[in-house]
């Protein structure tokens, strides 16, 4: 073991990430032609592997209407995941084992026979005891269809051996994602139920319930008494990228803000759970929801701001506009920035903003919470900035992992002015380790039957409702939401300043 | 939960005609009226039960004989401990108690439902075949072969119905590996089949060979039996490439994740390659545990043993590390108050690193059921210090063994078998 090793790698940390041990089960992925398999899923499960944290007796069944074999779709996982394989040759021997590809198309019922007739093999092949979990990674618009074939051939009968996990978008507004609701659970319990969300695997987002829940410090000044606003940013450096067919028809709104953000806010503002269980937290989180409401329901563009992405960058390296993209219609109103508004009717946030913002080609990547505290009562100090900095703790959600926070001190000298300084916690600093992806967590928790980190269809129907002023504007009388244009890598529209400029706040610029 | 008995009345067979029967039982026709046969794992359990059967059989404790671990059978063990007049940091189920009260009058019956009582961590797992093999305290009791079918109804409901049977081997010792020709066919190869033999190391070495051969799983634990024998069987099983678990490592677990956590911020990992000393407690006169603890360390910071030795009171080795300088070790029996079930579990550990251009470091785990006075004394003062308290886990053997199964794996986890081997040639 050389130094240098032992430095870079905590050397007693290898090998002790076994928390919770996933049961013996076969994994049936739909859609693994498709991107997702090769980018997220496979590397996921072969992270998990090198964990150990898979048991032997497991199986990957890739599903796709491609002929392919399994030999063909080990092949390509192979092709895929090549620099990681480099690492740890003998761990994909061992794995690719387990890789096994079936042809299915959801639609055909003869297809998704012959499915559990595969399954059962398996089962009997690698004891896999008839415990499966089905991922679909597919069109949204098979969702449905696909959940209807799994629950008609009786694969999804024992609710305690079958689970369906959904990838986003859970429906595209609130009355699709209720039908949607309505017909998953014809299929199956809601327990057996996965709606994914990765922003709920980063550890960032769970560490928030940890933050809140685990110290008495934080709590009791968690609430409108002690807290003046709460800023939620999500902001990208990148633009549609390859995903322009897809971004068209969502935009910002539907991408980030229902999903993501909104379940960003529901970890910060809920209340305390009674114990750590998945129902009890889901409750709160789908309490919170329903909680929440636009600042004016009535007149909506009074508290959200669309912009969209003009040209940027320098002579030596522009970039384009969101309407010169591929793929994108040059009159395109699709907004790929939103800022809004939004206040929580109950005890704890009554009259507190919640400032909400995303979006693409922003100045900075990164997500972060950040909560402002009330001003000192008095001012007994004078202050190097003019006036005291209101307190802030600023929860880092990605990059730089961590959270900082924000407070008056003395600074030196002989008399007695006051300056903020930041005391800083960082995940690199204190674990020296890169957190598993999104993906591992979550994968690993939905083949553990653990939904806490899942959305529940209440709180799906819930973030969807409480957008639905905004979509129904956007659909009926888009001009009275118009899309601000913003240079790229700019902190988005000058209006979204203004927003806040109204109630005498600025955006933190990070 | 309460453990859950089997829902029929075990039927008592031949054993010629176990096999047969169970084949029956599992028969397409039959399957109507049985539930469907769980598609899992088989897990034979040796369960002597000693102090448990003693303790009843002399009135001690009330029956029946389940063998499982319960706050009684411990209670009658601390009380047979005082009454034996044996060390006070005697574990409460320690061979030493069981010989004592071997040695008691009492003709005490009881019901024996050894293989009948299923812990429910176990029977949540759904169980193809658990098989009991249960040696009793009469040294010429006739073999016995009792066969019952088991359908798990977990308390919250739901599931559907995935059953099992149980099939228990009563007798003297004699007896019971008589009866060991019936147990190949009732261990279908297409199922992985674990062993965990819940008694100490030391007892019928053949009958364990006979049962735990590869490809079944063994579970152990390297806590029971002499240290020489569990840490010698833990290797040569380990390097024979067994798929081996051992209790006494998992219940480590807590050491080693909070000894990493000591060193998770980067800044605090040089002090790793600057070890010089290494001084571990444990309980009782077991040193399993500890030297497992020491030598995943060693291992983890590719240390080389030097040489091993011992006195009255310890246990000295000697590493070498990769730049060449000596660490010292040393492992120290020290009395404590009330003695785990577990014998020679873990009670402090201290690691001194003596950095070149940076003031040394001094890291202490103690566990928090006591102190560990002896490590935090001794000239620290120049040390910067980082102490911990190591939760203890409190996990019958059922739990731990449900743990394992439920994940199962088909190889030793890579730090045990690491681990192991060093353990061994750690002991003098």
């Amino acid at each position: 073991m050389s130094a240098m090793l032992a430095t870079v790698t905590n050397p007693l940390r290898v090998g002790l990430r076994q928390e919770r041990v996933i049961a013996p089960q076969c994994l049936v992925i739909f859609g693994a032609s498709g991107d997702l398999t090769h980018r997220k899923l496979v590397p996921a499960l072969f992270e998990l592997f090198r964990q150990r944290r898979l048991p032997s007796e497991f199986a990957v069944l890739g599903c796709a209407r491609r002929p392919w074999s399994d030999e063909e779709f080990r092949g390509k996982m192979g092709d895929a995941l090549a620099k990681r394989i480099e690492e740890d040759p003998q761990a994909w021997e061992q794995f690719v084992g387990k890789l096994f590809y079936e042809p299915v198309d959801l639609q055909q019922p003869d297809h998704v026979f012959r499915l559990g007739e595969r399954l059962e093999r398996i089962d009997e092949q690698c004891s896999t005891h008839g415990n499966r979990t089905f991922y679909l990674s597919v069109s949204p618009k098979f969702y449905a269809g696909g959940c209807r074939s799994l629950a008609d051939a009786g694969l999804l009968k024992d609710p305690k051996r079958s689970r369906v996990v959904i990838e986003k978008p859970f429906g595209r507004d609130y009355g699709s994602a209720q039908a949607l609701n309505r017909v998953v659970q014809t299929c199956g319990q809601e327990n057996q139920i996965f709606r994914i969300d990765h922003y709920l695997g980063k550890e960032t987002v769970q560490n928030i319930m940890v933050l809140r829940f685990a110290n008495t410090i934080f709590e009791p000044i968690w609430n409108r008494n002690y807290i003046s606003s709460v800023q939620i940013t999500a902001a990208e450096t990148v633009g549609v990228e390859e995903r322009a067919g897809y971004y068209e028809t969502s935009g910002a709104l539907r991408d980030m803000v229902q999903n993501h953000l909104t379940q960003m806010l529901a970890i910060t503002a809920m209340e305390p759970p009674g114990r750590f269980d998945p129902e009890a937290i889901r409750n709160e989180k789908a309490k919170v929801l329903q909680a929440t409401r636009l600042a004016d329901e009535l007149e909506p563009w009074n508290c959200c701001i669309r912009g969209q992405y003009g040209p940027g960058g320098s002579n030596e390296s522009p970039l384009s506009g969101y309407r010169k993209e591929p793929g994108v219609d040059p009159n395109s109103t699709t907004e790929t920035y939103v800022a809004m508004k939004l206040f929580i009717d109950n005890w704890r946030w009554q009259g507190v903003p919640f400032y909400v913002r995303t979006g693409k080609r922003l100045a900075k990547r990164l997500s972060e919470v950040v909560l402002t505290f009330r001003e000192a009562p008095v001012h007994l100090f004078d202050a190097a900035a003019g006036g005291p900095t209101a307190n802030q703790l600023i929860l880092r959600i990605q990059p730089d992992e961590g959270a900082e926070f924000r407070f008056e001190v003395k600074s030196p000298g002989s008399g007695m002015r006051s300056r903020p300084i930041d005391m800083e916690f960082s995940y690199d600093d204190s674990f020296g380790e890169p957190s598993d992806e999104g993906y591992v967590r979550l994968l690993a928790d939905a083949m553990l039957s653990d939904p806490t980190l899942f959305t529940r269809s209440d709180e799906v129907e819930a973030a969807w409702r409480l957008y639905t002023p905004l979509l129904e504007l956007i659909e009926d009388s888009p001009w009275q939401l118009p899309v601000h244009p913003y240079e790229s890598r700019t902190w988005g529209p000058a209006a979204a300043d203004a927003l806040l400029a109204r109630d005498g706040l600025l955006w933190r610029r990070p | 939960m309460s453990p859950q008995l089997t829902l029929q009345t075990p039927l008592e067979l031949a054993p010629a005609d176990v096999p047969t029967y169970l084949e029956q039982l599992w028969s397409p026709e039959q399957q109507g009226s049985t539930g469907t046969g769980a598609n899992t794992f088989c897990l034979l359990i040796w369960q002597p039960a000693w102090a448990e059967q003693h303790l009843i059989r002399t009135g001690r404790l009330n029956g029946p004989i389940t063998g499982q671990q319960s706050d009684q059978l411990v209670a009658a063990g601390q009380q047979a401990v005082i009454d034996a007049d044996l060390p006070s940091g005697t574990p409460p189920l320690a061979e030493a108690v069981i010989s004592a009260v071997a040695g008691w009058d009492g003709i005490n019956p009881s019901e024996d439902l050894r293989g009948q009582y299923i812990d429910p961590a176990l029977s949540a797992l759904q169980p193809r075949r658990l098989i009991t093999l249960a040696p009793m305290i009469e040294a010429d009791h006739p073999l016995e072969t009792l066969v019952a079918a088991y359908c798990p109804l977990p308390e919250e409901g739901g599931g559907t119905t995935a059953c099992g049977d149980v099939v228990v081997l009563r007798g003297s010792q004699n007896a019971l590996e008589e009866g060991l020709a019936i147990l190949q066919p009732l261990l279908p190869a297409r199922m992985p089949a674990w062993v965990w033999w819940n008694g100490s190391l030391d007892e019928a070495p053949d009958l364990l060979d006979q049962l735990a051969g590869t490809p079944r799983r063994l579970i152990l634990d390297s806590a029971v039996g002499t240290p020489r024998q569990c840490l010698d069987l833990l290797r040569t099983r380990v390097q024979s490439g067994q798929a081996v678990n051992d209790l006494n490592w998992l219940r480590l677990s807590n050491w080693r994740e909070t000894l990493a956590m000591v060193f998770d911020p980067p800044q605090r990992r040089e002090a790793l390659n600057h070890i010089t000393q290494m001084e571990i407690d444990v309980e009782s006169n077991h040193p399993a545990q500890g030297l497992l603890l020491a030598a995943w360390i060693a291992d983890r910071l590719g240390w080389k043993l030097i040489s091993s030795d011992s006195d009255d009171e310890a246990i000295n080795a000697r590493f070498t590390r990769g730049d060449g300088v000596e660490v010292r070790f040393q492992l120290m029996s020290v009395p404590v108050g009330q003695p785990s079930v577990h014998p020679g579990q873990m009670v402090g550990l201290r690691l001194i690193c003596k950095p070149d251009s940076s003031p040394g470091v001094c890291v202490i785990l103690c566990t928090e059921s006591g102190g560990c006075m002896r490590l935090e004394s001794g000239g620290m003062a120049d040390l910067e210090l980082h102490e911990e308290i190591v939760p203890v886990q409190n996990r019958t053997p059922e739990m731990d063994v449900a743990r394992l199964l439920g994940g199962g794996h088909d190889t030793t986890n890579p730090l045990l078998a690491s681990a192991a081997p060093l353990a061994a040639s750690l002991l003098p």
